[in-house]
Formats: structure tokens, C-alpha cells, sequence
């Protein structure tokens, strides 16, 4: 009976938190194979998979537009968890003159509006060359994703004890084996969670895509924001689920490395 | 995945995106004088084109991926390649950013445009021209058609390309008769209270349809606004209009305190009954969305007899197309009969060109073509068309409609 008392609050928790999740998601669902949905007709009168033939046709661009977004995003999340580690481990074991300014500087991205930020990016990566082109909008979406990851890592870190490193390395561990046996599974589920911040950063951004990319790289947002303006609602909607679709496989396939941590 | 999978994809990704638009070269538009229409497609043959446009619609992103790229690709082995835009002035921008850099070589070829984003284009001195009377397909446009683009002097630096007629669309289950004049229209607004809106400028639809009411003020015939700025006519014939506008305020959709931004709010609002008709610039805007289950079925479109502002859209070349002769070939592959009436049947639209100079099976298949059971016949709308004002009476206008009657 305690047990059972309580499992309660939680199931309700739970109930609630899945409701609240999935209201917003079937309501697009719906909306991407609805047709003659007017008020206030609860359900709509009809059902349609044009939406849905468009985004498979191909004649939308859209999957080269994933292959491109899940590309961008993948290599942006590799690279932005490689410059946050080392980054991320210095700001929380150790005190330096300047860290306060390091800190803000990390953070200024975040509060910048981003499209005051993008408009001179614009001019500067124009200068560089670098516009128009894969390698600068892996760059332009460095700058938002390496705070975060970082800021992600610096928790992570702070609760990570470097003396283990050192008593693996008395016990003669070669570096290599120091940071794959101790280091890397302790920062593992920070790890991860900063990939995915990053990866969900990438996969997310249009003004700075639009204007670094310049149409040449064609992500999802920049097709789905195409759709939204344009007033066609299932298009928009079921691209809306292709959309966040990998975002949450992503988050289901990591879920196991946060239940150990 | 495995890795070595996921490598592959990802180079393949990164090589797709990083990849040159091929083989293509630069000239300025004054060579066009020495050169003939055959040096055009010689140097265009092959090559690849890069279109930007506005892609917010499921039927014209199908038509210039599929039979418009695929004839291109048969006739001038032309590759078209689409740059969505989800609003053209972030194209323009972008080249406004370019030009201020010094980037002679850019990334987009063609672009489809008019109106404000075409001033603020030619202003800023970033197309490339002029152009136009070099297209031999120009022929098929009636000239005083593309003279002027929204009161903006096109200068030969943008083609002709769909034509656009400002139409209105009711519900006949509804109401029985819309109005048949914009004076009736602005009765029936104020003996149904609450029933109508439209979207608040700057939205383009929302300042057309607020201006039709300038140009049928019945101080001068709607051509007189065509031309140029006259300020003693702007002042005689707009501050009726804006006192009546601002009176018909309350009479609005939620007493006129705030107005729909964009199209698409005005569409939902018109498909779940808040308001009784919506409107658009293309003609066969009504049908379209009933056959995608937008609109329901019993929805008809109307013209008032006084006529409706009819205007073009275009086709221009960026200062720094990499492609400059590939485009020309597509503008003009575009501008032709047979693209023409590939493009009704793919996309509805009104027909722009002119008929009388159409060759016979040309002019069978145009009378052919299918038309939605809510757009009207061609000939209705070519007897009820006004041009546009010019643009100072345009700007003018809104200035006056945000201080005067949204902000009053």
C-alpha cells in the first residue's frame, strides 16, 4: 500500500508531463493530414495525404535538405564538444585572473539578438570568403553552439575529481587509457547532453543559415519556414513532425546515459 | 548507422553542399548589344542556373523542380537549380550586404520578384542590365503592361513574367450576392458589423485593398494615378478615403483595434467563420485551396465592376550572377507560350500573355486550360483590370493609413 501511495503523485506527474507534450504534437500530427478542417468542427472532415506525398516526392527538396541539416548538425556538435571539453574543464577546476570576463565573453553570443549578431557575421564572413559555402555555416553555428555545450561541460566538470586521473596515471596508465577508462566515462552523459544541445542548436537555426548560406546550403528550418509564411498549414505541419522527429529519436536513443548518471 | 556509412553520408553531404555551380561566365549586360540571341544560348548551353524565389507553395515548388527544370533540361541542357526564399527581401538584402562587401561573384543567377523588393533592388544598384529588349519572347507581353512595376520604372532591368489581378472571395453558403461595386462593398462592411477585415499595411494585399479605394475615389479616372505624382490630386482624392477608412474602423473584425498581419491569418479567419470573404492576387487563389481542402467548396471569387488592380511579376538577374547568360536563356525559355501553358496547368494562375499573337494550337490549348470552379473567366477579369498607382501615391497612402487610421 505505501508503495502504491506513493507510485500515485508520480503517475499523475508523469500523465501530466505527457499530456502537456503531446497535446501540441498531435495537434500538428492532425494538422499535417487534415483537410476541410474549419471551426468548429473538433475533428476535421476529411483526411488528406498530399502533405505528405510532397515532403516523400522529392519535388520539395526536402530530403537533401534533412541529409544536409543532419550533416551540419552532426559535425557541429562533434566540434563544438571538442572545443567546449577542454574549454569547460579549465573554467571549472581551475581559478585564473580574467575567467569573470572569459565567462560573459562565452556568453555573449546567447545574448545577443541573433539577427543584429547575423547581419554583421554577414559582412564578415563576406570578407573572409567564407559565405555561401558548407565550412562557413559550420562556423556560423559554432559561435551559439560552443556557449552552450560549454556551459553544459562546465557543470559536468565541477563534479568531476581529477585525482582519479592522477591515480590511474600512478598506477601507470598511458594518457590515452587515462582518458577513455576514467575521464570520458566520468564527463560521458555532460558529454552527451552538450552533443545534443549543440546538435538541437545547429539543427534549429534560419536567419543565421539563410544569410551565411545564402540558399546554397539548404537546411529544414529554411524549407520549413518557407512553408509557414506561405500559409499552406498541412505542408507546414507535416514538416514540422520531420522536423522534430530526429530531435526527439536523438533524446530517445541518449535517454540510458542519463538514467546511470 | 555504422560509421563508415555515416562517413560517406556526411562527405557526400558536405561535397553536395561545397559543389560549384559549373562551367559559366561573367559579362556585363552592355555586351549584349554586340552579341545576338543564338551567342546567348551558346554560352548559356550546359550550364547551370541558380533561381531564387519565394517558396511558400506546395504546387510551384513541384512545377520548378519537375516538368519547368525538365524542359530546360531537354531544350538547352540547362540545369535549374531552386534557391527557396521564404521572402524575397531577404534575397535582396543579402545582395544589398554583397555589393557593400565587394562580392563581384555571387551565388544566385535569377531571381522572381516585383514590387517593393524590386525599388529597393533597383536603388541599391544590385541587378544586372538592362536586359529586356534582348528577349525575343518579349514580344508575346503587352508593352504597357511592364512599363512600370508598382509605379517603380522597370528600366529594362526586370522581365515580364506572371501576371497577378486582385480578386475577392466569398462563401456562397454565406452570402447570396457580394457586393458589386467597392462603394457597395464598404455598405455591406458597415450593415454587418464585425464580418470583414483585411490585413494592416505593409502587407501587399492589405494596401491594395485599402488603395482601391483611393483609385475609385471618383476624383479622376483610376488611370490618372498611373503615370506620375500629382500632389494636388493625392491631397484632393486621399483625405476622403482615409476619413472613410478610419470610420469603417469599428465596423471591422474586432472593432478594427488590431487587423490581421499577414494573408494567411485572413484566410483562417475567412475558413472558420469569423469573417465573411477573404482576398489575393491570384485570381485562382480560391480554387486552388478548395482543391487542397483549404477552402470549402461552396467558396466563389468576385471581381467589383469598377476593376481591380492588375499587375505583373518579374524576372531579374542579380549584379553578380555568376550565370548572366543561362539566366537570359531561362527568362526567356519562361516568357514563352508553351512554358506558359505548362505553368497554368501545373500552378493556375492568370495567362499573361497576349493572346492575339498566340499561334492556333497555342490559342486552343489556352482555351483548353482548366479553370477552378471558383475563379473567374478570363475575360470578366481582363474587362474589370486598373493598373496600379504610381509608387509615390503608394507610399504616401500607407504613410497616411498607418498614421490616420491605425493609429487612430
Amino acid at each position: 500500500m505505501p508503495a502504491i501511495r506513493a507510485a500515485a503523485p508520480r503517475v499523475l506527474a508523469l500523465v501530466a508531463v505527457a499530456t502537456c507534450a503531446l497535446i501540441p504534437v498531435g495537434t500538428v500530427l492532425v494538422g499535417s493530414v487534415a483537410s476541410r478542417w474549419y471551426w468548429p468542427a473538433v475533428i476535421p472532415a476529411e483526411w488528406t495525404l498530399r502533405a505528405w506525398n510532397y515532403v516523400v516526392s522529392g519535388s520539395g527538396g526536402i530530403g537533401g535538405a534533412l541529409l544536409t541539416s543532419s550533416g551540419l548538425a552532426l559535425v557541429v556538435a562533434a566540434l563544438a564538444v571538442a572545443l567546449a571539453v577542454p574549454a569547460a574543464r579549465v573554467l571549472a577546476l581551475h581559478t585564473f585572473r580574467g575567467k569573470r570576463v572569459v565567462l560573459f565573453a562565452l556568453l555573449l553570443p546567447m545574448l545577443a539578438p541573433p539577427l543584429a549578431a547575423a547581419m554583421g557575421l554577414h559582412a564578415v564572413f563576406l570578407k573572409a570568403g567564407l559565405a555561401d559555402s558548407f565550412t562557413g555555416v559550420v562556423l556560423v553555428h559554432l559561435i551559439p553552439a560552443v556557449p552552450y555545450a560549454t556551459l553544459v561541460l562546465t557543470g559536468t566538470f565541477s563534479g568531476f575529481d581529477p585525482d582519479w586521473e592522477a591515480q590511474a596515471r600512478t598506477l601507470g596508465a598511458s594518457p590515452w587509457s587515462v582518458w577513455t577508462r576514467i575521464t570520458l566515462p566520468a564527463i560521458a552523459p555532460g558529454v552527451a547532453l552538450a552533443g545534443i544541445l549543440a546538435f538541437v542548436v545547429s539543427w534549429s537555426q534560419y536567419v543565421l543559415t539563410l544569410l551565411v548560406g545564402g540558399g546554397r546550403v539548404l537546411t529544414l528550418p529554411l524549407v520549413l519556414v518557407a512553408f509557414q509564411r506561405g500559409g499552406d498549414e498541412a505542408v507546414a505541419a507535416a514538416l514540422s513532425i520531420v522536423f522534430v522527429a530526429p530531435v526527439l529519436l536523438l533524446f530517445a536513443l541518449t535517454a540510458p546515459l542519463f538514467e546511470d548518471a | 548507422m555504422s560509421s563508415r556509412r555515416l562517413i560517406v553520408v556526411l562527405s557526400a553531404t558536405i561535397a553536395a553542399a561545397c559543389g560549384s555551380a559549373g562551367p559559366s561566365e561573367m559579362f556585363p549586360a552592355a555586351d549584349l548589344a554586340r552579341m545576338t540571341w543564338s551567342d546567348v544560348t551558346n554560352r548559356a548551353r550546359g550550364s547551370t542556373v541558380r533561381y531564387a524565389m519565394w517558396a511558400g507553395d506546395e504546387a510551384r515548388n513541384r512545377f520548378y523542380q519537375g516538368p519547368a527544370a525538365d524542359a530546360l533540361r531537354r531544350d538547352l541542357e540547362i540545369t535549374l537549380t531552386i534557391v527557396p526564399l521564404a521572402d524575397t527581401s531577404d534575397l535582396v538584402s543579402k545582395l544589398v550586404a554583397e555589393k557593400a562587401a565587394g562580392l563581384d561573384r555571387g551565388s544566385v543567377d535569377l531571381v522572381w520578384i516585383n514590387g517593393a523588393n524590386f525599388r529597393t533592388a533597383k536603388q541599391a544598384g544590385i541587378l544586372w542590365g538592362p536586359f529586356v529588349q534582348a528577349l525575343p519572347n518579349l514580344q508575346h507581353f503587352d508593352p504597357v503592361a511592364f512599363r512600370h512595376d508598382f509605379g517603380t520604372s522597370t528600366d529594362g532591368l526586370e522581365a515580364p513574367y506572371e501576371q497577378a489581378q486582385f480578386v475577392i472571395a466569398y462563401d456562397m453558403a454565406r452570402i447570396a450576392t457580394p457586393p458589386a461595386t467597392f462603394a457597395e462593398l464598404r455598405s455591406w462592411i458597415h450593415d454587418h458589423p464585425g464580418r470583414f477585415t483585411y490585413p494592416a499595411i505593409p502587407d501587399f494585399t492589405g494596401s491594395s485593398f485599402a488603395r482601391h479605394f483611393l483609385l475609385h475615389s471618383g476624383e479622376a479616372p483610376p488611370a490618372a494615378f498611373a503615370e506620375h505624382f500629382d500632389a494636388a490630386l493625392y491631397a484632393r482624392a486621399s483625405r476622403p478615403v482615409i476619413q472613410s477608412l478610419h470610420a469603417m474602423k469599428p465596423y471591422l473584425w474586432r472593432k478594427g483595434e488590431t487587423f490581421p498581419a499577414t494573408l494567411a491569418e485572413l484566410d483562417r479567419l475567412f475558413v472558420n467563420g469569423e469573417i465573411d470573404f477573404s482576398m489575393n492576387y491570384s485570381p485562382t487563389f480560391a480554387s486552388d485551396k478548395i482543391a487542397r481542402g483549404e477552402f470549402p467548396a461552396s467558396v466563389r471569387t468576385f471581381v467589383p465592376d469598377d476593376g481591380t488592380i492588375s499587375d505583373y511579376s518579374f524576372l531579374a538577374i542579380p549584379f553578380n550572377a555568376p550565370n548572366p547568360a543561362g539566366a537570359l536563356a531561362v527568362i526567356n525559355t519562361f516568357m514563352s507560350p508553351s512554358h506558359a501553358i505548362m505553368r497554368a496547368h501545373a500552378m493556375g494562375g492568370l495567362f499573361p500573355l497576349r493572346l492575339e499573337h498566340l499561334s492556333e494550337p497555342d490559342r486552343d490549348a489556352v482555351d483548353a486550360l482548366p479553370r477552378g470552379p471558383a475563379t473567374l473567366p478570363l475575360a470578366t477579369l481582363a474587362t474589370r483590370r486598373i493598373q496600379d498607382a504610381y509608387a509615390e501615391y503608394v507610399d504616401r497612402f500607407e504613410r497616411d493609413w498607418r498614421t490616420e487610421v491605425l493609429q487612430r
